[in-house]
């Protein structure tokens, strides 16, 4: 893929994306719980999807009516962007001191309650759906906003994903963009081992959508999906994020264990942090 | 007679002419008052194919979005097999928008146990936020239909596929916000009380009525789950008996809303239920005739009244 990037704007996101990296993992080490196999994986595009300017007007004091939507589908992951919306300031950076914690504002699975989110989730397969309701409701009201819905590998196996990939390719929803988070990992191991999954470019494309696989640790080729897309008129889009479950902690890496947050020592915790901490320029 | 969906949606197409935020999403289930609604509003109108677990996420999105959505379909599909969906995405982020259920009890009787609606009053009411609304007459579809428009909130409406009109139950325009009609009106010494909803209300009215028997019964149409409780116990404070009737399996629907109603206000009167013995109907003998089979006849009904 032809690089889009210049070095500045690459070198930002590797950075941003080591801190708040870092700072998920001091939140889940903190409140001991979380999925930090399933947060760590998506780190890096959500940062450049919150950090490029793909998301439009996404700030507290825009209307949902007047901004782009993000809809973390994968709910079990939905913390990845409380850092990003605390600094955006929808809410206060004392909640992620407090996350996880007895009567927090901050849940693991997210909810419209917190400011930022645009849907409860938290059972999977219903992200698709709800953005496109969103998309249509836009597009009522001559609306061009996007809305973006972040699905694991995973849901992929849920019916309704399906249901509502032919309903928005019927409807021609170009404004509805899904990010698949393909870590190759579900509960009990890999998908491939479990109910295979592949092709999923193609299946994808078979139900009208247009779609671009890409590294999803690599900025320049989650930049060239994104551009890639961005004039395909008429049909809704999904990339294809190639990922490491647990991605920047090799401990967690490729573990399906780390789904769910595992007991760490003291040392380990300060170990991971220094370690998470060498990232950041 | 119009059926209660034609009386609904041709309500929803008159409203829906004013108020461009009205979507109305159909899982490839028609009327012929759907039709107009088609011609006349198609940007208001959705067809989500036979997919209505996608449609109650659709209309979540749209509801988020602040329009006022009306998902259709027939019962079964949009009750039981959607239940995840309206929970997580409707009553967990209490979105107010109304699900247009179709073919309540054994309505659709030539179609076999696949399209029987005998089990959802049971699983709906344990849904945390739900208003749920069986109508027996045209007028109070008329009166929901306003209240959906101008105060959404999540509910579901359980319409019949026959159509019926219990009209004996008076003007419905200020009974919606108690959630109960009476009949009759004015409170009589009648000790018996026959408490239902929908068309196995209407039957058991029909058919005491061709029997002679209404005289010293009342009848309570409990057509809400959100009945206003203290006037409903001023309604049974006198009464001896009640025999609650309900077109659904077992016990679960609404005898169990009004025992456990009796109970929380310390009413201990003789309840007796009427309801379908808990099995799955396939003989094809009518719905009169599998509420007869199922334990619903006039003459078991009479066994428990008197």
């Amino acid at each position: 893929m032809t690089p889009t990037l210049n070095k500045i704007e690459k070198s930002e996101l590797i950075n941003y994306s080591a801190k708040l990296r870092r700072r998920l993992f001091q939140m889940m080490a903190s409140a001991k719980q979380g999925h930090p196999g399933s947060v760590l994986s998506m780190v890096d595009f959500v940062t450049y999807l919150f950090r490029s300017g793909r998301l439009h007007n996404f700030l507290p004091e825009y209307d949902r009516s007047e901004r782009d939507k993000i809809i973390i589908s994968k709910g079990h992951a939905t913390m990845a962007l409380y850092p990003i919306l605390a600094e955006l300031g929808f809410f206060s950076e004392d909640e992620l001191h407090a996350y996880g914690m007895p009567g927090s504002l901050l849940k693991i699975f997210g909810n419209v309650e917190i400011p930022g989110i645009d849907a409860t989730s938290g059972s999977l397969g219903h992200g698709i759906g709800i953005g496109a309701g969103y998309c249509i409701a836009d597009r009522g009201n001559g609306a061009s906003n996007n809305t973006f819905v972040v699905i694991s590998e995973g849901e992929m196996y849920e019916g309704s994903i399906w249901e509502a990939a032919l309903f928005a390719s019927h409807q021609e929803l170009e404004n509805l963009w899904v990010i698949l988070d393909r870590n190759s990992k579900i509960i009990l191991g890999d998908t491939e081992d479990c109910v295979a999954l592949n092709p999923v470019l193609e299946k994808w494309h078979a139900f009208g959508w247009a779609s671009m696989e890409c590294d999803g640790h690599d900025f320049e080729e989650i930049d060239s999906a994104f551009r890639a897309l961005e004039s395909r008129a008429g049909c809704p889009k999904i990339i294809i994020c190639n990922t490491i479950k647990g991605k920047g902690i090799p401990l967690m890496e490729g573990k399906a264990e780390w789904h769910y947050w595992n007991p760490l020592s003291e040392r380990d915790v300060r170990e991971i942090e220094n370690s998470l901490l060498e990232e950041i320029a | 007679m119009k059926s209660q969906r034609d009386v609904l949606i041709g309500e929803l197409v008159r409203a829906a002419k004013l108020d461009e935020d009205i979507y109305f999403l159909s899982a490839d289930f028609g009327a012929p008052a759907l039709d107009e609604f088609r011609t006349s509003l198609p940007n208001q109108f959705l067809h989500l194919g036979i997919s209505e677990q996608n449609m109650i996420d659709v209309a979540a999105g749209l509801s988020l979005a602040g329009k006022k959505v009306f998902v259709y379909a027939m019962g079964p599909f949009i009750t039981l097999r959607c239940l995840e969906q309206i929970k997580c995405s409707l009553a967990m982020m209490e979105l107010p928008v109304t699900i247009i259920s179709v073919g309540l009890g054994l309505g659709y009787a030539d179609a076999g146990p696949t399209h029987y609606l005998t089990e959802d009053y049971s699983a709906l009411k344990g849904i945390v936020g739900l208003e749920i609304l069986t109508p027996s007459s045209n007028d109070l579809v008329v009166e929901i239909a306003n209240a959906c428009v101008i105060s959404p909130k999540l509910r579901i409406l359980r319409l019949d596929r026959t159509p019926f009109d219990l009209v004996e139950f008076g003007n419905a325009s200020n009974q919606l916000n108690q959630g109960f009609r009476e009949y009759p009106a004015e409170r009589q010494a009648a000790r018996r009380v026959v408490l239902g909803s929908g068309y196995a209300l209407d039957r058991a009215f029909r058919q005491l009525e061709a029997r002679g028997l209404l005289e010293g019964l009342r009848f309570i149409d409990l057509f809400s789950n959100n009945f206003d409780p203290s006037l409903l116990k001023d309604a049974l404070v006198s009464v001896d008996k009640i025999v609650v009737i309900d077109e659904q399996c077992g016990a679960h629907g609404l005898p169990s809303i009004v025992t456990e109603f009796l109970l929380e206000r310390r009413l201990f009167l003789d309840v007796e239920i009427c309801s379908l013995e808990p099995k799955y109907y396939f003989n094809n003998v009518g719905r009169d005739g599998l509420l007869d089979e199922g334990g619903m006849s006039v003459d078991k009904l009479c066994e428990k009244l008197f």
